[in-house]
């Protein structure tokens, strides 16, 4: 995901236009002004003139450069080789799985395969895996629901404390 | 103390269970309850809830557990309360609100939503001043209104198109005056309001009495007039408006519980009754005065009609104000 | 005299210790897990409070917030995932000391120097409460707003990247501040007809999944590094006292800075934090060494955000209006309990007044004990293989930002914002620069829409009042500061052709 600074500059500058554009669509108030829209103009104003110097290279000698990791990958990242970037959506993905699963499935199976399929992404023995998959949802669902209140979905399976 | 006579309360409903075994539906509640509340838990109306919650615990004999589900300026959580299963198991705390964001157009959700089951509280709002103002009373000060141009004085109180503006904005109408004759500054909440009024740089504002209070026992600010129907008997020295001015124009933020639409009537009505007993509760009393909020009791009829008369109320200072949208 | 026996008495009481003991400790575990703050860990205590005699409520309320406040850097100084928005501005700081072998050197001050913030923030509070009160009525929206924009410049300060992405990022933070119906006009703004954004993008979310699970997505594509040096975590207080010597001036300003701005009502620790830190490299005889592991800013910061959390009882106490989101609590609960907010608080209540103040000093010195044990516990995470913790941590995220508001979206936004962490991260975008923007996105608009509605369009206002003019020129200044820097590096690679 290493992206030329054209690449981002160049996309903060459609950003800032869209910010300025949106933004200048707004409906003026009554009784005001200085509306609603005159904020989001100046950020997208903004955006567009940072991401043109970041096109042209202004102030990239202030950069320092990322050391590349040169260890033995592990897990999903191994397994996917060159393409190991794609890894670091699973993290994301898990959490939308969370959105989608979680009040059917209820918080400890939803947990369950969360802990699992990211352990195991990470390189993890499946003994460990499936350890950590058991035994951290109920604690967390000890901390949260008990302790903080937070009404964490039953779903399938209920803890015993619920 | 309060276990053991909860437990007691539970071993007798228990007894009656056994003596009346040809019942066959379980007498609700037989679970817990969930009371949603819309807004931000440590604020007024998630207080108000809370109170009520522990007390109808007490009056029904099942955990009524406070959740709240905040997001989209209240839209998330009275969604969340109109959506949820008719059966008496989730109800929660809808606010004035209900009654103005969808004449902006922000949600399809209205009063029609809802089941009502009790009016709890309602608030009128203040009109306040800086304590070096040279208006000593709300005459004197809408005279000044009068006199002022256009845009010249400033209020605040709240976000543009909230309940405090949405008050000033009626009471300019009132007495005869465009809805913006006064700019409104729009503000986060009272507190910044307040706070900007005593820094000098406000003219008035519209907040209700119990969130100036501070302010006001701190001789930095005056109160001149709710616009109420009566006084509240926490501030007995604040006038009506129509008192003053002969107006009678009153609107106020009010926090009633309700359930999802369709709810059974013997529920609604066994809900409804548990919560005149709390109201009538001395608990519930001290608590109220505690926090200065102004009680007011609807029942299920009377809190619909409240509802539909605010709505109207509030619709038509939203068109004065330009905020109709859709 | 009476009044002090009769407070220590309050405080005394077996119902009060015990809620001050259970609170630290819970203020604690709440601080150190990520998504969940210093004002959630109040918020939570709000229904147990309706249960308890008024001292032992507030004591709740005071010992937690200072609890959390600190343990948010826990997290930070093991994972670089701060666990509250108050440590955003030196997590990376305190990482870099731990990957150089000094976690307990990083912990360490962070508990010292926080527990003297509140202890000095205390004392303010009790010697300076009316004269501190004067100076936040003072605060208009004017100078609110040069006191916000140069909250935002410190984006550029602390960055060590180039100042121009740091910029960038802070906009990008502003931008998304812009979304949802908060904004003055009251007018939804870039929210695609859903409901779930009119709210608006809170902190907590952006901050969950830019710094922790965008952490998770970085482990996931690197190999483990390798393991620290197994050994026992050496003393926590140590090396404290020499820093305190050290860096007793940046201490002091850290302290001073924190207590101004807890005591301005809006701006609470998250802005003392970033305000010191960024003074601290800004007037460093070594500002080179900050961002490598280097304690002088953590001292400062970690003095600061402390001490404004006392101060901001100031305005709270004696006009009702909050100094930060935990007073705005704290106030519902003082009127619940009868202890109305008000200067009679201070005249007819002068023992249950000074009660407050010991449970304030109290919390602040139990919390070093117990800091170091929950520190050294935190610590079994160093030892423990990734493959182990990020996973938790992603569970832990997800009920976190869902506990923020009991809304699943949260937890698509943590999510999302991961996402946009790992790819600014990667591309030389300072992340915390952008939870900044967030941070201070509403005040910047308020406080400026404000003024000009109130000036009637009229610039002038903003630099006629006299702490107003003085704002406006150090912003100014701070504005121009990096096209200066960037002017001076120009002339001298121009010179030697």
């Amino acid at each position: 995901m290493h992206l030329s600074d054209r690449v981002t500059g160049g996309f903060l500058v459609l950003l800032g236009a869209f910010a300025f554009w949106a933004g200048s669509r707004l409906p003026a108030v009554p009784g005001q002004d200085v509306g609603p829209a005159v904020f989001p103009m100046v950020i997208g104003g903004g955006l567009m003139l940072c991401g043109a110097l970041i096109v042209l290279g202004v102030g990239r000698s202030f950069e320092e450069p990322d050391p590349e990791p040169t260890e033995a990958h592990a897990g999903l990242a191994r397994w996917l080789g060159k393409r190991r970037v794609l890894a670091a959506l699973v993290p994301p993905a898990l959490l939308l799985f969370y959105v989608l699963a979680a009040d059917t499935l209820g918080f400890l199976l939803t947990g369950f395969a969360m802990v699992l399929i990211a352990a195991l992404s990470l390189g993890a023995t499946l003994r460990l895996a499936v350890a950590m998959a058991i035994a951290a949802p109920p604690v967390i669902h000890l901390v949260f629901y008990k302790l903080l209140r937070v009404p964490l979905p039953e779903g399938l399976l209920a803890a015993p404390w619920a | 103390m309060i276990k053991l006579t909860r437990r007691g309360a539970l071993a007798a409903g228990a007894l009656a269970g056994l003596a009346r075994p040809v019942l066959a539906q379980p007498r609700y509640p037989a679970r817990p309850v969930q009371v949603i509340v819309p807004w931000g838990a440590g604020g007024g109306t998630d207080a108000t809830a809370r109170i009520v919650a522990s007390l109808l615990e007490k009056e029904m004999g099942q955990p009524f557990n406070v959740v709240n589900r905040t997001g989209g300026s209240g839209v998330v959580g009275h969604a969340a309360i109109a959506q949820a299963a008719p059966d008496g198991y989730t109800i929660g705390m809808i606010t004035v609100e209900i009654c103005m964001m969808h004449w902006q157009g922000l949600t399809e959700l209205k009063r029609t939503s809802y089941t009502p089951l009790a009016l709890m509280n309602e608030d009128p709002p203040g009109v306040q001043v800086n304590a070096g103002s040279p208006y000593q009373d709300v005459k004197a000060l809408s005279e000044a209104i009068k006199a002022s141009r256009p845009g010249q004085l400033k209020a605040s109180g709240t976000g543009q198109g909230g309940i405090w503006h949405l008050a000033l904005a009626g009471w300019l109408g009132a007495i005869g005056l465009r809805a913006d004759h006064v700019r409104w500054v729009p503000s986060n909440g009272a507190a910044p309001a307040m706070q900007d009024l005593a820094a000098g740089g406000l003219d008035l504002v519209t907040c209700s009495v119990p969130e100036a209070r501070a302010i006001i026992e701190a001789g930095r600010a005056r109160s001149l007039a709710i616009m109420a129907a009566q006084r509240n008997p926490q501030f007995p020295n604040v006038p009506t408006l129509n008192e003053s001015l002969g107006i009678t124009y009153s609107v106020g933020a009010w926090r009633g519980l309700a359930a999802p639409l369709n709810l059974p009537a013997p529920i609604a009505q066994q809900l409804t009754a548990a919560l005149q007993k709390v109201y009538n509760g001395q608990e519930f009393k001290d608590f109220m005065n505690a926090r200065g909020f102004a009680m007011t009791w609807g029942d299920a009829g009377q809190f619909e009609r409240h509802m539909e008369q605010s709505d109207a109320t509030l619709g038509a200072a939203m068109r004065e104000a330009g905020l109709v949208r859709g | 005299m009476g009044t002090l026996l009769d407070a220590l008495a309050m405080v005394a009481a077996a119902d009060v210790l015990i809620a001050i003991m259970a609170s630290a400790v819970y203020g604690l575990v709440v601080g150190s897990l990520p998504g969940l703050s210093a004002t959630m860990a109040t918020a939570l205590l709000v229904p147990v409070t309706f249960y308890l005699s008024p001292i032992a409520a507030v004591a709740t309320i005071i010992t937690a917030s200072a609890m959390a406040i600190f343990s948010g850097d826990i997290p930070g100084a093991l994972m670089r995932i701060p666990g509250t928005p108050a440590s955003a501005a030196y997590t990376d700081e305190a990482y870099a000391m731990t990957r150089k072998g000094q976690a307990e050197l990083a912990l360490g001050a962070g508990l010292w120097f926080s527990a003297i913030g509140g202890i000095v923030g205390t004392l303010s509070l009790v010697l300076m409460a009316p004269l501190l009160a004067e100076m936040a009525l003072s605060f208009s929206t004017y100078e609110y707003f040069w006191l916000a924009l140069l909250g935002l410049m410190c984006a550029t300060l602390v960055a060590r990247s180039s100042p121009i992405k740091a910029i960038a990022s802070m906009l990008l933070g502003l931008l998304f501040a812009c979304v949802g119906i908060e904004n003055p006009g009251g007018v939804p703004r870039f929210t695609f007809g859903s409901t779930d954004l009119l709210g608006g993008i809170e902190v907590i979310p952006a901050l969950v999944g830019v710094f922790a699970v965008s952490e998770v997505m970085r482990a996931m594509t690197t190999p483990e590094p390798p393991p620290l040096p197994r050994r026992r975590f050496g003393s926590i207080l140590a090396g404290q006292w020499g820093l305190t010597k050290k860096y007793q001036w940046p201490m002091w300003r850290g302290n001073v800075i924190g207590i101004i701005i807890g005591v301005l009502p809006g701006a609470g620790a998250d802005m003392a934090a970033w305000v010191s830190y960024a003074m601290s490299k800004r007037f460093s005889k070594e500002p080179e060494k900050f961002g490598t592991g280097h304690p002088e800013g953590l001292v400062e910061a970690g003095a600061s955000n402390n001490a404004s959390l006392a101060s901001g009882w100031v305005p709270a106490l004696l006009f009702g209006i909050p100094g930060d989101t935990i007073t705005a609590i704290a106030i519902g609960v003082l009127y619940m309990k009868g202890l109305n907010p008000g200067p009679t608080l201070f005249t007819e209540r002068a023992s249950s007044m000074y009660a407050l103040y010991i449970i304030f000093v109290l919390a602040n010195i139990i919390m070093i004990p117990l800091g170091i044990a929950m520190i050294r516990l935190a610590s079994l995470v160093l030892r423990a293989p990734r493959a182990a913790v990020m996973p938790v941590i992603v569970l832990i995220c997800a009920v976190g930002s869902f506990a923020t508001g009991n809304n699943l979206f949260s937890v698509m936004l943590v999510g999302l914002f991961g996402i946009i962490g790992f790819v600014m991260d990667r591309n030389g975008y300072p992340v915390a620069a952008m939870v900044l923007g967030i941070v201070m996105g509403t005040m910047v608009e308020q406080s400026f829409v404000t003024s000009l509605i109130k000036s009637d369009g009229d610039i002038l206002p903003f630099f006629e009042r006299p702490v107003s003019a003085v704002l406006a020129a150090m912003a100014i200044a701070a504005l121009l500061w990096p096209v200066l820097v960037w002017a001076m590096r120009r002339l001298r690679h121009a010179e030697p052709a």
